[in-house]
């Protein structure tokens, strides 16, 4: 049509739509009047010959195919009938958007974890020049990111110029009162330079100023609270500024706070407190803080890393006692604060992806039977006069429709998914920073929702374009094989490639986490309740003696006491531990233990074996009493051999005098330096000789532990009201975060695995239904002619097997290429093994065999007379 | 083989043999005669007829005049055209060439 009558068309629309009208109505009257001469009612002639010709305004619309605006017109029109054509079969649709929002909802929530912790920019001014410094112990592989020495801070910031500033930091745990008000909080203790080198600045008040002092041992009595804390205290009272709390007893003034949402690798600290970094004296101290930098500008990490190892090795020959062996390791600021958690979520990143494709090739396979099951219809629509165009377009809205419902449907999925995921995750995810949707997930959503639908829409359609009319009267004669089949056939059988190998993955994350629970502990974590308060003042430990005493008194109570470290926390550092008898070992490759410090009756109370030798007595936790040690088994085998233990004497270095002491006790090992069964050498300690001014209380009842929480906090607050008791929770509790971080890569693998399957089997089970429809006649025939039952059904186990076993052998193989992958979150566990990738098929093919059983007997049972004569 | 050009003229084809045997007819007479005539086999969907009729009419094969009806409302009555005698002559021959090869395909396929 010329350029010029299509102008002219939509310029002068009226008169020739007008004309339409009176066309379609004379039609109508027509067509009505032909009915009513057959003998129907007025009424109902007029009803059927309005409804014969369908929607008057689609035709009308259609009409105007020739006109400017056709295309957006009839594409509203084309989602209108999409949406009646996918209300008018449920089942597919219900199918086909319950795949899709499946996957979707699981990519959704885990991508938005992956990209709050993976992959979005850290909030900090020029975050990549930002970099974690650790000391690494050469000789101990699990000391690579060890806390850094304040002393040898100094050192480098005087021997380097690879970094524009470098500030430390330290964590630790206060109770903050104000008056009205106790609890414990997370509190980090910032050398000045700290917020303004990572460039966040507070959004009341100020933050700590100038640069760190190197003279003063004291810093201000100054502290910046975060946006939690001055919500729940303060309830954003602008005033805050200037008020004065009592931290640990000493009175503080708030100088400022800090932005919402704001974190550094540690959302749970509520409380900054400036520290200083002043030369301790003549002996550097401990490693004890953490140390982040900023690189110079235009300074590479590589560069600074070769510079600073340089630095340490100088600073290793000036002080060999302290720094013999140990360097110095530079980390990217994500890395480090994403490190243990960034292996897993690679993992399910793939994971996810997988099931992803899983649904979409489930929705392809769905769209492609039911296109090929209307191939007829649509080769007369098209010989009818349907525009090719047209017809391939509404099969594309088709697809566009479902995936739109999907999309939707999976981002409520993926909100739920997530709070779930958040939920269940192990600190070490959420620590870092809050996991949210935001717009980028709601976009990729829709993206991800796009991308289907036009794979969707438009592949059938592919398919639907040969469906012609030669081939659907072909068919429609001969009843012959579809053409779509094999393209199912592949479809399916990548589903089930794909859904093996996210089932060998989780089989061997499954695998790994059951060896890992079965590992001994050393302890008997059953029946004990832990929890820990500290005293206001170093004057007042004598509150701790108390606590024990009266918590004792409470009924279902079996023993009671204290440590300075709550079992598995292994944050505290190992000390030099001298061995009577024995020259003084080389410095720098002197024994190294833990101290514990503990009250009388804490291996009865957590069920530690006392293997030789006596626990503590009350005589011994006195000041007056001799110095005496407990050390467990793996200190007797590392560090006196065949020596008698109780034989002994050490001196653990713990104060400024050491005096040795003798050894009373060997207790059992407890493993809580790490999941690999590395057992540190501990000494304990008694309280009375060594006391902290915060202890954890373990307590061992009769009954459900938890069932005397309330009555111990309210021993305690009646005990003093200043003290918060503060993560009060079971031994159990404490023994199974431990494994945290495995049993949710597993559980959540394991789910993504089960998914997968799940929708691989309805994969199936419509290919093979479908398959029996369409051999119904065929099947009859056999069954007429004799063919036994079990002949029919072997037949369509048959097609089955033709359909999965090629998926399987695929899915095997990429298992064993992708299990590599898995090797780091795998305890104990090799990445081929044997059984899990057994396993994996072999379920797959229980699934497809069950699958395939309804439409097998649906067969089998076929009435071949009715199947004949309806055929 | 037959792409969908082809089957999209197959309703060209009726219309203009319709039309080329009993001229001067309305699209609703159009459509019943089709139908008759295929023995209720083939049911003409009104969504592409009036399309169709008005895409022939642009293309010159039939011309349209308007009539008032016995109840007083207008229709247009359809008549094919010569150039449309001309393309139904070069349609025939391409159905019956489709028809002969389908034909064959379905015979020894």
């Amino acid at each position: 049509m010329s350029w010029f009558s299509r102008l002219t068309n939509a310029l002068y629309a009226r008169p020739l739509d007008h004309g339409l009208d009176e066309e379609i109505r004379d039609h109508i009257e027509r067509r009505a009047a032909d009915l009513r001469a057959a003998g129907l009612s007025a009424a109902d002639a007029a009803r059927q010959a309005r409804t014969a010709f369908g929607n008057v305004t689609q035709l009308r619309e259609q009409s105007r195919d020739i006109r400017l605006w056709s295309a957006l017109e009839s594409t509203i029109q084309d989602l209108r009938y999409a949406w009646r054509g996918l209300r008018g079969s449920p089942v597919f649709t219900l199918t086909a958007v319950a795949s899709l929002a499946l996957g979707i909802g699981a990519a959704v929530a885990i991508f938005t974890a992956a990209d709050t912790l993976l992959f979005r920019p850290l909030p900090y001014r020029e975050p990549e020049r930002l970099v974690m410094v650790w000391e690494t112990d050469l000789t101990r592989p699990e000391a690579a990111r060890s806390l850094v020495s304040t002393d040898n801070v100094l050192d480098w910031q005087a021997r380097t110029d690879a970094f524009e500033d470098v500030a430390v930091f330290w964590d630790g745990r206060s109770t903050l009162h104000d008056g009205d008000q106790a609890d414990e909080l997370h509190i980090r203790g910032v050398t000045a330079n700290f917020f303004t080198m990572i460039g966040v600045q507070a959004v009341r008040g100020r933050t700590f100023g100038g640069p760190p002092s190197r003279t003063s041992k004291e810093a201000a009595p100054e502290v910046v609270i975060s946006d939690r804390l001055w919500q729940a205290w303060y309830d954003r009272d602008p005033g805050v500024v200037g008020r004065t709390v009592h931290l640990d007893a000493r009175p503080q003034t708030i100088i400022g706070v800090m932005p919402a949402g704001f974190s550094f690798g540690d959302r749970e600290v509520d409380l900054w407190l400036p520290t200083t970094i002043a030369r301790s004296g003549s002996a550097r101290q401990g490693r004890d803080s953490h140390a982040v930098a900023r690189l110079r500008a235009g300074a590479s990490l590589a560069q600074a890393q070769t510079q600073m190892t340089t630095v340490a090795r100088a600073l290793e020959q000036l002080d060999p006692a302290f720094n013999h062996n140990w360097t110095v390791t530079l980390e990217p600021l994500r890395d480090a604060f994403v490190h243990n958690v960034k292996a897993s979520l690679l993992i399910l990143l793939g994971a996810v992806g997988l099931l992803l494709l899983v649904a979409c090739a489930n929705v392809a396979n769905l769209l492609v039977a039911r296109q090929s099951s209307r191939s007829s219809e649509m080769a007369i629509r098209a010989a009818l006069g349907g525009g090719r165009w047209r017809l391939v377009r509404q099969r594309a809205i088709e697809g566009l429709l479902v995936a739109g419902l999907a999309g939707v449907a999976g981002l409520l999925l993926g909100r739920l998914a997530l709070d779930a995921l958040v939920a269940m995750a192990p600190q070490a995810l959420t620590r870092p920073a809050e996991i949210a949707i935001d717009w980028r997930i709601v976009l990729f959503t829709a993206a991800l929702a796009a991308a289907s639908s036009l794979l969707f829409g438009l592949m059938p359609s592919m398919a639907a374009d040969r469906g012609d009319l030669t081939a659907a009267l072909r068919r429609a004669v001969r009843g012959g094989s579809e053409p779509t089949d094999r393209r199912r056939a592949w479809l399916i059988s990548s589903e089930v490639a794909l859904a093996v190998i996210l089932l060998a993955g989780a089989a061997l994350l499954g695998r790994s986490f059951v060896r890992l629970q079965a590992v001994d502990t050393g302890l008997q974590p059953g029946h004990v309740l832990t929890f820990h308060f500290r005293v206001p003042s170093p004057a007042e430990v004598g509150l701790f003696a108390q606590a024990i005493a009266r918590i004792e008194a409470l009924p279902g109570v079996r023993s009671v006491s204290a440590a300075n470290l709550t079992p598995f926390d292994a944050s505290g550092g190992e000390t030099p531990v001298l061995i009577g008898a024995r020259a003084p070992a080389l410095a720098g490759a002197a024994p190294m233990a833990r101290v514990r410090t503990i009250t009388p009756r804490y291996f009865e109370t957590l069920g530690i074996p006392v293997v030789q030798g006596r626990d503590f007595s009350a005589a011994d936790n006195t000041r007056g009493a001799p110095l005496r040690f407990v050390v467990n088994r793996a200190f007797v085998r590392a560090y006196l051999g065949r020596d008698d233990p109780l034989a002994t004497t050490i001196s653990p270095s713990l104060a400024r005098s050491n005096p040795f002491g003798e050894v009373i006790g060997v207790v059992g090992d407890v493993k809580d330096a790490s999941r690999d069964g590395r057992v540190v050498p501990t000494v304990y300690s008694v309280y009375a000789r060594l006391p902290y001014g915060q202890m954890t209380l373990a307590v061992r009842t009769e009954q459900e532990p938890m069932a005397i929480a309330a009555a111990v906090r309210q021993t305690i607050h009646d005990l003093d009201p200043r003290l918060p008791v503060a993560e009060l929770r079971t031994m159990d509790e404490i023994v199974g975060q431990m494994s945290a971080r495995e049993r949710f890569s597993t559980t959540l693998m394991g789910g993504l695995a089960l998914s997968a399957v799940l929708l691989a089997a309805i994969g199936v089970y419509g290919v093979l239904a479908y398959a029996v429809s369409q051999r119904t006649r065929e099947i009859a025939v056999r069954l007429a002619i004799g063919a036994q039952p079990r002949r029919i059904v072997a037949m369509v186990l048959g097609d089955c097997a033709r359909l999965v076993v090629p998926g399987l052998i695929a899915g095997v193989a990429g298992a064993l290429a992708g299990s590599r992958a898995l090797a780091p979150l795998l305890f104990d566990t090799d990445a081929h093994d044997p059984l899990a990738l057994a396993i994996a098929p072999a379920v797959l093919l229980a699934v497809a065999i069950a699958a395939a059983g309804i439409p097998a007997w649906r067969a089998a049972r076929l009435d071949p007379t009715r199947a004949l004569r309806l055929g | 083989m037959a792409t969908p050009k082809s089957a999209k003229t197959a309703l060209d084809l009726l219309v203009l043999t319709v039309l080329s045997r009993r001229g001067g007819l309305h699209g609703y007479a159009i459509a019943s005669a089709i139908q008759d005539l295929s023995a209720e086999a083939l049911k003409v969907e009104e969504g592409s007829l009036y399309p169709a009729l008005h895409r022939m009419e642009e293309a010159g094969w039939i011309a349209a005049t308007s009539v008032v009806t016995e109840n007083k409302r207008r229709a247009r009555v359809y008549e094919l055209t010569r150039a449309g005698t001309k393309q139904l002559a070069a349609e025939t021959e391409r159905w019956s060439v489709l028809t002969s090869g389908v034909a064959r395909v379905l015979r020894h396929a």
